[in-house]
């Protein structure tokens, strides 16, 4: 469209012109007209595509389905308290190899009855699902049985912590055999919603569960509108149109600052839905390259420039501030802190600067598209032949989650806090990252098999410690979810089956 | 006559399948899979793998594209891998908003520009022509984002008279989706139009400086009579070229403002799709777009054929 320079020069200063006029206006902010209706919008910045939990582990998903309208077994509560989901009691034997539900007398939120055949059926579904969170929690499950009519009982080959946690998170998801063929466009569960339509780029629509078992929500109607550019949500948010933007990234915050909606609504930081963000260093490259380039990743500057504001804090391990093994960056826990002349020093010694290197960035989510511009200068400057590659998310899935080998030598990751993940016996079973060790993998399943929490807490940071030391898998920060919300609607509460967000709490 | 049209209709239906080749190997081109999209980054090989048979995705090339195209020639557009929802119904739904879209903001752009355009043509001499032919160079200049994202400022966020974004179905409440689709059609209108404008001036400006129109204005009309009484025709054939090519532009190219507008229109149902590799759902969808287009072209030409002998003597 552009003809020439100065018209371009023109627009643009008519542009900012207007801009700053508008800038100046007031806005049209007012209470929320649904608080009245018992409605409530909110803001999704990313579109699931399928909303089958069973085959997709997309954050986008996750965060509206489960605890909605799909419930697990049990809850796993922040207090550390666990409470009644589909099941509405439950017996652990003192060898932890039983567990025994019971299932609630409840109904889907299509009418039918949750029977111990629905349970079984969802069990093992998630035992068979590809989503490696999912079936992981079922690795040390031998049997799942019908005891009576409401009653299943699990039976484990070896005690493990994952499949307990499991059931309070996706793993443990109830679902009515019966729907399975629509769960891609209609998954049924107990939750206190059901979904009443989703348009995919568009909305998700919920109201309240009639069959739901548990006290009926404040807020009857829920419209998760779909907006992916990030302005426009921040528009609607400040027109009234919706009531919150529960998950922002960073790509927001200057314009959310420079508009003052920090201080127009309320601003919730939430470690639950946070995520690490990680360097992942080729493991097939050389030990001392590795732990160079693990030098060269200035936690301080990555911080300033894309976390501070959301509270995220620098650290070299492998998990979330709420997780009880976590870390901040300290001498102790950084066994390759930010040092550039050292860096620069091992690069002259060895000769690495002959080695080229790739950088794969992800370019189309800003998280982790932004840091490779902090990232790569760095690396360059220490030394490294390192070139930036920048790929769409259906390419890098194929070049480095799936590529085998994966193609890439450095990349910079976030999601899941799950240090299982990394954990591979099996050369030939090497995940993504290329990370296999046998001694992390031992520690995680010694982990898996603790009987108590203590003794679960010390070796989680005993893998911890495996992980930080190889500079594989190199963490830089911890980030804070961080939503926004319209200051009359309250009760949120961190998420409790992973990401989830829960309507049920909000109330005006 | 009937040899020029088959030669046409040769042309189309060779064109349509080169289409249709181009097609099936760029999304394919582009590397990644559905599979390895839906299951996420923790997935094991065999798993992908697993979910990439089920979706057929390992058959040879050859016999995907075959099976494809063959249910294609049967109007069975596919079905989304992700939601086994029908393409033909995600078509249908996404049309239902870029439609409208489309006709509407072309409609606003013709309106704006071809008075404008006129004007600055006829007098452009004057300061307020002059003053036309500046505000459509701006036009031009404004991203279509940024227009938007001002539009979506003004009148949702500072005076809360339309909605920032959003869109409400034709069956829920027809007035809501009219407000939906305001600022978007204004959006597009107004960047249309500035750029039509500048076409409109040239095409008037050519026949005003032509032999015929010099000859009428001889006879004592007014630059205004000339125009319409014997300039209109010839100034309209370039114009309704261009405006033929936008139409084409239009039906897949909004997504931007789509995307400005959160409005689930097709541009953004391929772009989504092209994104999560929903080969099928890309290839159907902008196979159709390739067939409407081509058609129109046809039409076209057996039409420039009709009304104009030496085109078809000339082939």
């Amino acid at each position: 469209m552009l003809t020439n320079s100065k018209s371009f020069r023109l627009g643009l200063a008519t542009l900012t012109a207007a801009a700053a006029i508008l800038a100046a206006m007031p806005g049209a902010m007012a209470a929320s007209p649904r608080a009245e209706e018992g409605k409530m919008i909110l803001v999704a910045r990313q579109d699931p595509g399928t909303l089958d939990y069973t085959k997709s582990n997309l954050t986008a998903l996750r965060l509206w389905i489960p605890a909605n309208v799909v419930e697990p077994l049990v809850y796993f509560n922040q207090d550390g308290s666990v409470s009644p989901g589909v099941a509405e009691s439950w017996t652990i034997s003192d060898d932890r190899l039983t567990y025994t539900f019971v299932i609630r007398e409840a109904k889907f939120s299509n009418g039918e009855p949750v029977t111990v055949e629905d349970v079984i059926y969802s069990l093992n579904t998630m035992k068979e699902s590809p989503v490696s969170q999912n079936s992981s929690a079922y690795q040390a499950v031998s049997s799942i049985e019908k005891v009576d009519d409401r009653t299943v009982r699990i039976t484990l080959s070896r005690p493990s912590q994952n499949f307990w946690r499991g059931m309070g998170s996706t793993a443990g998801l109830i679902q009515p055999e019966a729907a399975a063929g629509t769960i891609a466009t209609n998954p049924i569960g107990t939750g206190p919603y059901k979904l009443v339509s989703y348009t995919s780029n568009s909305a998700l629509e919920f109201t309240v569960n009639e069959n739901y078992w548990g006290e009926a929500p404040a807020i009857k109607d829920v419209t998760v509108r779909i907006i992916t550019d990030g302005t426009a949500g921040l528009n609607a948010l400040e027109a009234g149109e919706v009531d919150t933007i529960p998950v922002i990234t960073i790509d927001l915050w200057e314009q959310l600052m420079a508009r003052g909606l920090d201080k127009s609504f309320t601003m919730v930081t939430y470690p639950q839905i946070g995520e690490p963000t990680y360097a992942v260093i080729n493991q097939k490259l050389d030990p001392e390259l590795r732990q160079a380039l693990a030098m060269t990743l200035d936690r301080q500057a990555y911080n300033d420039a894309f976390g501070a504001s959301w509270g995220a804090e620098n650290t070299c391990t492998f998990a979330l501030p709420n997780q009880p093994w976590y870390e901040p960056a300290s001498a102790e826990s950084c066994p390759y802190p930010y040092d550039i002349e050292k860096a620069m020093a091992l690069v002259a010694e060895k000769g690495y600067a002959s080695t080229p290197l790739e950088y794969a960035s992800l370019s189309d989510v800003p998280d982790l598209s932004l840091p490779a511009d902090i990232m790569v200068p760095t690396m360059q400057a220490a030394g490294f032949n390192m070139t930036r590659n920048a790929i769409d998310l259906a390419r890098y899935s194929q070049l480095i989650f799936q590529g085998r080998p994966p193609q890439f030598d450095v990349t910079v990751m976030s999601g899941d806090a799950d240090p299982a993940q990394w954990a591979c016996s099996d050369e030939s079973q090497a995940s993504w990252s290329t990370y296999c060790s046998v001694d992390y993998t031992q520690a995680l399943a010694d982990a898996d098999e603790a009987l108590t929490d203590e003794e679960y807490l010390a070796l989680m940071k005993q893998a911890a410690d495996i992980l930080r030391k190889d500079a594989v898998i190199v963490p830089i920060i911890a980030k804070k979810g961080v939503g926004l919300f319209e200051p009359d609607l309250k009760g949120f509460l961190e998420p409790r089956v992973a990401v989830a967000i829960e309507f049920a709490p909000l109330h005006w | 006559m009937p040899i020029y049209i088959a030669r046409k209709l040769a042309f189309f239906i060779l064109a349509v399948i080169a289409a249709s080749i181009a097609i099936f190997l760029l999304i394919r081109g582009a590397g990644g899979n559905v599979a390895a999209v839906v299951l996420g980054k923790d997935a094991t090989a065999e798993a992908i793998n697993a979910l990439a048979q089920q979706y057929g995705l390992d058959r040879p090339m050859v016999v995907q594209y075959f099976d494809w195209i063959g249910k294609l020639l049967q109007g069975d557009l596919g079905r989304s891998f992700r939601t086994n929802e029908s393409v033909a119904d995600l078509v249908v739904s996404r049309l239902s908003i870029s439609i409208p879209l489309c006709v509407s903001g072309l409609v606003l752009g013709l309106l704006i520009a071809i008075p404008a355009g006129t004007y600055s043509a006829l007098y452009s001499d004057r300061p307020l022509g002059a003053l036309v032919a500046l505000l459509s160079q701006v036009g031009i200049a404004v991203p279509v984002f940024w227009a938007g994202i001002l539009l979506s400022l003004l009148f949702g966020v500072r005076l809360g008279w339309l909605p920032t974004g959003g869109w409400t179905n034709w069956d829920a409440n027809f007035w809501g989706a009219v407000r939906s689709l305001v600022l978007p059609v204004i959006s597009l209108g107004l960047i249309l139009g500035a750029s039509l404008t500048r076409y409109v001036r040239s095409a008037v400006l050519d026949v005003m400086n032509q032999d015929y129109v010099r000859t009428a204005r001889a006879t004592g009309m007014t630059q205004m009579q000339a125009l319409l009484q014997v300039g209109l025709r010839n100034a309209a054939l370039p114009i309704a070229t261009v405006v033929g090519l936008q139409i084409a532009e239009l039906i897949g190219g909004t997504v931007i403002i789509e995307t400005v507008f959160s409005l689930p229109g097709l541009s953004r149902m391929i772009l989504a799709n092209v994104a999560a590799r929903e080969v099928i759902v890309v290839q159907s969808t902008v196979m159709l777009i390739i067939i409407f287009v081509m058609l129109i072209n046809l039409i076209v030409d057996l039409l420039y054929g009709v009304l104009d002998p030496r085109v078809r003597l000339a082939r």
